[in-house]
């Protein structure tokens, strides 16, 4: 038997993780601690800017992305879920070809699909307005530039960061399983709630996870859709480090989103067993 | 059974809904990109290739696409190395603190991306590093990196370990025996997750907005001229783009064929 390698091969990948992911988190949360305004580290450290973080308002933007992560998790999820399951049930050259389409847009720059959504949206001159008003002489409004429209925009982007892990999920399900339940006098309900959605398990809490965390840090979606309607936490935090300058701030804000994505990927993990998700 | 004909139906519609809702922004971008008016008034009145015209002369879309181009091929490069590495820790062996390092490796995807972008903007500045498009490309990797590692691993799952031991036995080295063996069964894995890696970082918004400095990457462009200073040629800048990444993709397909002929 010869000696067992595998840390040697994990070693390029652990430093470089330790130097790129590790330390730039531990800089973030020292300069979260500096006096506000302040441009260098020092070790004149202290609590004040999350003090102010709290006082301030800044609890409002953090609310806003905390509360659309959530609805785009869950929206996604109840869209996903029909899709992954027809996709699964149906192989075969159609189904692949409609996995392909959904996973094609995923490589379209978000800014360039965003930039489509609006000009869809738009009123008066835009694709939808346009289109029924030069064909059926109907005028409609928008919901450009309100909340809403933020959150279809997060829908959109993010259903096939969701669609994609429930597909594994769904595959874990064995068929005689169903089955078994229907011919035991489950209803459809009841196989749902008791034996697909437990199996499938997996691929729920990967896909709602890698959805919730990618809508915390979104800001595209509201800055191209929301309009003013909106202000999430990225772009506070964006404006603290930009226009005014303080980046102490900045970094304290950044670390609560740290904490609050920490606190669910951290137990999430520890759960998931990804060998078996992917190992088919 | 009827039901089943309406059941069938159902499904056809939904899939096709969901495929057409995922499809109508991107067609949106093209028809807008054929307007000549800064304020959009669809139908057209005048449908032109206008914008695409003035795109090709403007010398910010080769600048933009190098730009692009270079971060990506170099994140390639390293996510590839890391990825293919790191895979062997993940898959191949079966070590001591394997469980952990599984767990730990993935954590960056489940990061918000802007947050990895300033953290990054933090460190280089009190290193005295100024950004630029290199700091982007380490942006890039550490959130690439950690998904190529699943997506050559994943082929490693299927690897038959004894194929090597049986190499060992037979006399060939150990460059040998990576040479011959465990690289081509790599290989599928690892252009994969060069493709992923590719396309990843080609499209990428979140992970360059503080870390770019100076060089703008595409995205970056189109989302801070989709909110200020709009013309048609934003749209058609965005559709060239999607095609170029469209023909590196093609193009890399057509490499790997013409090798998969060759042995």
């Amino acid at each position: 038997m010869r000696r067992n390698p595998g840390l040697w091969y994990a070693l390029p990948l652990i430093v470089a993780m330790l130097l790129f992911f590790a330390a730039p988190m531990v800089i973030v949360v020292w300069y979260s601690l500096m006096p506000p305004r302040s441009f260098a580290l020092t070790t004149d450290i202290g609590l004040q800017n999350y003090r102010s973080a709290f006082a301030d308002g800044y609890g409002r933007p953090l609310m806003w992305s905390l509360l659309g992560a959530a609805l785009t998790t869950l929206i996604t999820a109840v869209l996903a879920w029909p899709t992954a399951k027809i996709l699964h049930r149906h192989t075969g050259r159609w189904a692949s070809l409609v996995t392909a389409l959904i996973a094609l847009p995923i490589f379209i720059s978000e800014s360039v699909r965003l930039f489509g959504l609006s000009v869809f949206l738009m009123p008066g001159g835009g694709i939808l307005a346009g289109t029924l008003n030069a064909l059926f002489d109907v005028q409609i409004g928008t919901i450009l530039n309100t909340r809403l429209a933020a959150l279809v925009g997060m829908i959109y982007i993010h259903f096939p960061f969701m669609l994609f892990p429930l597909l594994l999920g769904v595959a874990m399900i064995p068929a005689d399983r169903i089955e078994a339940a229907r011919d035991l006098g489950a209803s459809s309900w009841a196989v749902l709630r008791e034996v697909e959605l437990p199996l499938a398990a997996p691929g729920l809490l990967v896909g709602g996870l890698l959805t919730f965390v990618l809508c915390l840090g979104a800001n595209a979606e509201a800055a191209i859709l929301g309009g003013r309607a909106v202000t999430v936490i990225t772009a506070t935090i964006e404006q603290r480090f930009n226009y005014a300058q303080d980046w102490p701030m900045g970094a304290a804000l950044t670390v609560l989103v740290i904490v609050v994505t920490a606190a669910l990927v951290f137990p999430a993990v520890r759960r998931i067993d990804l060998n078996r998700m992917l190992r088919r | 059974m009827s039901g089943g004909r309406h059941i069938l139906w159902l499904k056809v519609i939904w899939v096709g809904t969901v495929v057409t809702a995922l499809y109508l922004p991107i067609v949106s971008v093209i028809l807008a990109s054929l307007a000549n008016t800064r304020y959009m008034r669809f139908p057209h009145r005048v449908w032109t290739l206008d914008a695409y015209r003035a795109a090709a002369a403007d010398y910010t879309t080769v600048t933009l696409h190098m730009i692009s181009l270079q971060i990506a091929l170099c994140v390639v490069l390293v996510s590839v190395l890391l990825g293919t590495i790191g895979a062997m820790a993940y898959a191949r062996y079966d070590w001591k603190g394997r469980s952990l390092f599984q767990r730990l490796i993935v954590l960056p995807i489940f990061f918000p991306q802007p947050v990895l972008g300033l953290a990054l903007l933090l460190s280089m500045s009190a290193l005295g590093i100024a950004p630029s498009w290199k700091t982007a490309v380490v942006a890039h990797a550490v959130w690439i990196v950690p998904i190529v590692t699943l997506v050559i691993s994943i082929r490693l799952f299927g690897y038959d370990v004894a194929q090597e031991e049986a190499a060992f036995d037979l006399g060939a080295s150990r460059w040998q025996v990576a040479r011959e063996i465990t690289l081509p069964a790599l290989w599928p894995g690892i252009f994969s997750g060069a493709l992923f890696a590719f396309l990843l970082s080609w499209s990428n918004l979140p992970l360059s907005v503080y870390t770019s400095g100076a060089d703008t990457p595409l995205p970056l462009w189109l989302f801070s001229r989709t909110a200020t200073n709009y013309s048609p040629l934003v749209p058609a800048i965005a559709v060239i783009g999607t095609f170029v990444s469209g023909l590196i993709v093609l193009l890399l397909l057509a490499v790997r064929q013409l090798l998969a002929r060759r042995t």
